[in-house]
């Protein structure tokens, strides 16, 4: 999977280019309008990780070129603004996702993983993880080809797991992709627990081995 | 009062003394008139008496004629000089009232005898033609005050439509549309000289709207990206493997403490631009549909909590709210009723056509009124991880819109209420 960062913050373009190199990705960058729009016209990406406000011009135009380009990459726009225009504008234009910088790179790494299942295989992927099968689209999760039933937000602690396999993931990183960032939750995360304690038991009475370990303190790794 | 009401009613106060004195004095006029006239035909008659009475003989029966207009008698006083004009009341007999006479009276000398002379006319005929001359003159002032209260009214109302226009538009004036807004020229010089003001005015208003909300844009831009940076670096360094348990530990604090002060930021701006009413109105919105969103979306920690939700929502209930604010509103109120709440606890949601009631049990006492909406007033200390900007939120929205927020405090129960206008 080959992914395009353009991100004119060279420290942060670097974070993300670290955290998502390591997760399997092949990964490249523009730091600038031209030389982004130079490699979007030139090679194919599966996913285009774009700022808005960028050197030379804006992201959205990027968004545009990819869609003349006809282009079926996918197309996560990230901005500081959290303006609600340049969001709806975005989505508009045909970016997949909005995400609002500062943001967890375990959240950005989950939302590229979504869209990419979303458009390489129209959804019809099925998600492997050793004895852990996931089928998206039915959302049904097998467990050493025995069918285990998870509540919504256990499956969706699942999936962002195993996109963020073998990282740590941090309670708050969890929380706010589970309830937004809608929800103060005030410091306490301890609710996470829960969700987590039940995934783990379901997995554990099909026989599947105990891939969540707990980070002392910090949040969870999984695998 | 209105402006035209007030015009008008000065016009009125103002003209009525001015018709009032010109009655009064056109009155006098004709009363003075009327006195002279008959003053002269008294003296006419009384020529006319004394050269005719010179002509008869003594024994003439006219020296002992006595009638109210003519009368003569023999006697002793002094010749006068002059006749002696008075106006005096004379009883009518038939009528049984005194009515008035103008009267001549002088001691004349006819043959060596002395007569007093007394002529007089009634004066009632004239009071009549007074009466009319007034009467006209009334209905002439009258019509003359109608008339120029109706055409004073419609001639304002004419010249003031501009005046009218302009303030329709400046009571619709809505602080993100104000680019759109033009007064127009009228031919009224005072008139397009608000209207340019206004214009002017409108367009300076948007220059500084647009101004702030760059900048709040900007604040935002600036602030989060060293944010974003170093939570990046933090999330990567959490990743070595080689960090003992305590290093660990201070980075995920590091971490936490980075997060809240990006929530701080976002919620500060977010009061900004609500305050700056950059959330408009679109469509009225279905409050209902947001409340069972967010039910679902905090279901587990509904759950978790075991607390008892009891809804009673309207599902017709509409609110002028922009999206974004309807989302914050349910996620702050509904958010702080689960968390403020204890285990076993209950929330109360009841959403009516012109209210939505949110009430929770809660060990936490009442909110002194005076902090109850301030900035980072936060509820006891055992949440030194809530930026406190929750209900300043929600009391700042409900401000911008016209909307009322009541906080109610009763037992354990701790109600919120927001009403539409």
């Amino acid at each position: 999977m080959k992914l395009l960062i353009i991100e004119d913050e060279p420290v942060l373009r670097d974070s993300i280019l670290e955290y998502l190199e390591r997760q399997g990705y092949i990964c490249e960058s523009a730091n600038d309008f031209k030389q982004a729009l130079e490699k979007v016209r030139e090679f194919d990406y599966d996913c285009i990780v774009a700022d808005i406000t960028l050197p030379l011009g804006n992201g959205l135009d990027i968004v545009k070129e990819l869609k003349s380009l006809e282009s079926h990459a996918g197309i996560i726009i990230i901005s500081a603004k959290d303006a609600l225009e340049d969001k709806l504008k975005g989505l508009e234009l045909g970016a997949d996702d909005y995400l609002t910088k500062p943001f967890h790179l375990s959240e950005l790494n989950a939302r590229i993983n979504a869209i990419l299942r979303r458009k390489n295989f129209d959804g019809n992927t099925i998600i492997r993880f050793n004895e852990i099968t996931v089928i998206p689209a039915s959302q049904t999760v097998l467990v050493n080809n025995n069918s285990i039933s998870l509540t919504g937000k256990e499956y969706q602690l699942l999936l962002y797991f195993i996109a963020n396999q073998r990282r740590v993931v941090t309670k708050s990183a969890l929380a706010s992709h589970l309830w937004g960032d809608e929800y103060d939750s005030a410091g306490s995360y301890d609710f996470i627990y829960t969700h987590i304690k039940n995934l783990r038991k379901k997995m554990l009475e099909a026989n599947g081995e105990d891939y969540i370990n707990t980070v002392y303190g910090t949040g969870y790794r999984f695998g | 009062m209105k402006l035209l009401t007030k015009t008008t009613l000065y016009f009125l106060l103002i003209m009525l003394p001015v018709f009032t004195a010109g009655a009064f004095f056109l009155y006098n006029r004709f009363n003075k008139e009327i006195k002279h006239e008959t003053d002269e035909e008294l003296l006419n008659d009384q020529l006319e008496w004394v050269r005719y009475l010179d002509t008869t003989s003594a024994g003439n029966p006219v020296f002992r004629i006595s009638t109210p207009e003519f009368n003569i008698r023999p006697v002793d006083a002094p010749v006068q000089r002059k006749p002696r004009l008075t106006t005096v009341d004379i009883y009518q007999e038939p009528e049984d009232t005194y009515a008035p006479f103008r009267q001549l009276s002088q001691v004349i000398t006819v043959r060596d005898q002395h007569y007093e002379l007394i002529i007089r006319k009634s004066l009632i005929e004239k009071d009549d033609l007074v009466k009319n001359i007034i009467h006209v003159m009334l209905l002439a002032f009258g019509g003359l005050l109608v008339f120029a209260l109706v055409s004073n009214w419609l001639i304002s109302r004419k010249i003031w439509k501009p005046f009218y226009r302009s303030l329709d538009q400046i009571q619709q004036l809505q602080l993100n549309k104000l680019a759109k807004v033009i007064f127009e020229q009228t031919p009224t010089y005072e008139f397009n000289q608000l209207n340019s003001s206004l214009t002017s005015m409108t367009a300076r208003m948007y220059q500084d709207y647009l101004n702030m909300k760059e900048l709040t844009e900007d604040a935002a831009h600036e602030m989060q990206t060293p944010l974003a940076i170093a939570q990046s670096k933090l999330e990567l360094l959490l990743q070595d493997e080689s960090l003992t348990a305590a290093q660990q530990r201070n980075i995920l604090l590091s971490y936490d403490e980075l997060q809240r002060l990006s929530r701080l930021n976002h919620s500060l701006l977010l009061l900004a631009k609500i305050e700056n009413r950059q959330f408009p109105v679109s469509a009225p919105l279905k409050l209902a549909a947001v409340i069972r969103k967010y039910l679902q979306l905090f279901e587990e920690l509904i759950a978790e909590k075991q607390l008892t939700i009891n809804s009673q929502l309207d599902e017709e209930s509409e609110w002028p709210l922009h999206p974004a604010l309807a989302d914050l509103l349910i996620s702050n109120l509904l958010g702080n009723a689960i968390k403020y709440n204890y285990a076993g606890g209950e929330i109360t949601l009841l959403l009516t056509a012109r209210s939505l009631q949110i009430s929770n049990t809660s060990e936490l006492a009442a909110i002194p009124a005076d902090q109850l909406y301030q900035r980072f007033k936060k509820q006891q200390d055992t949440y030194s991880n809530s930026n406190g900007l929750g209900l300043a939120i929600v009391k700042k929205m409900a401000d911008s819109y016209q909307l009322t927020l009541t906080y109610l405090h009763t037992g354990n129960v701790h109600q919120f209420t927001v009403t539409l206008p």
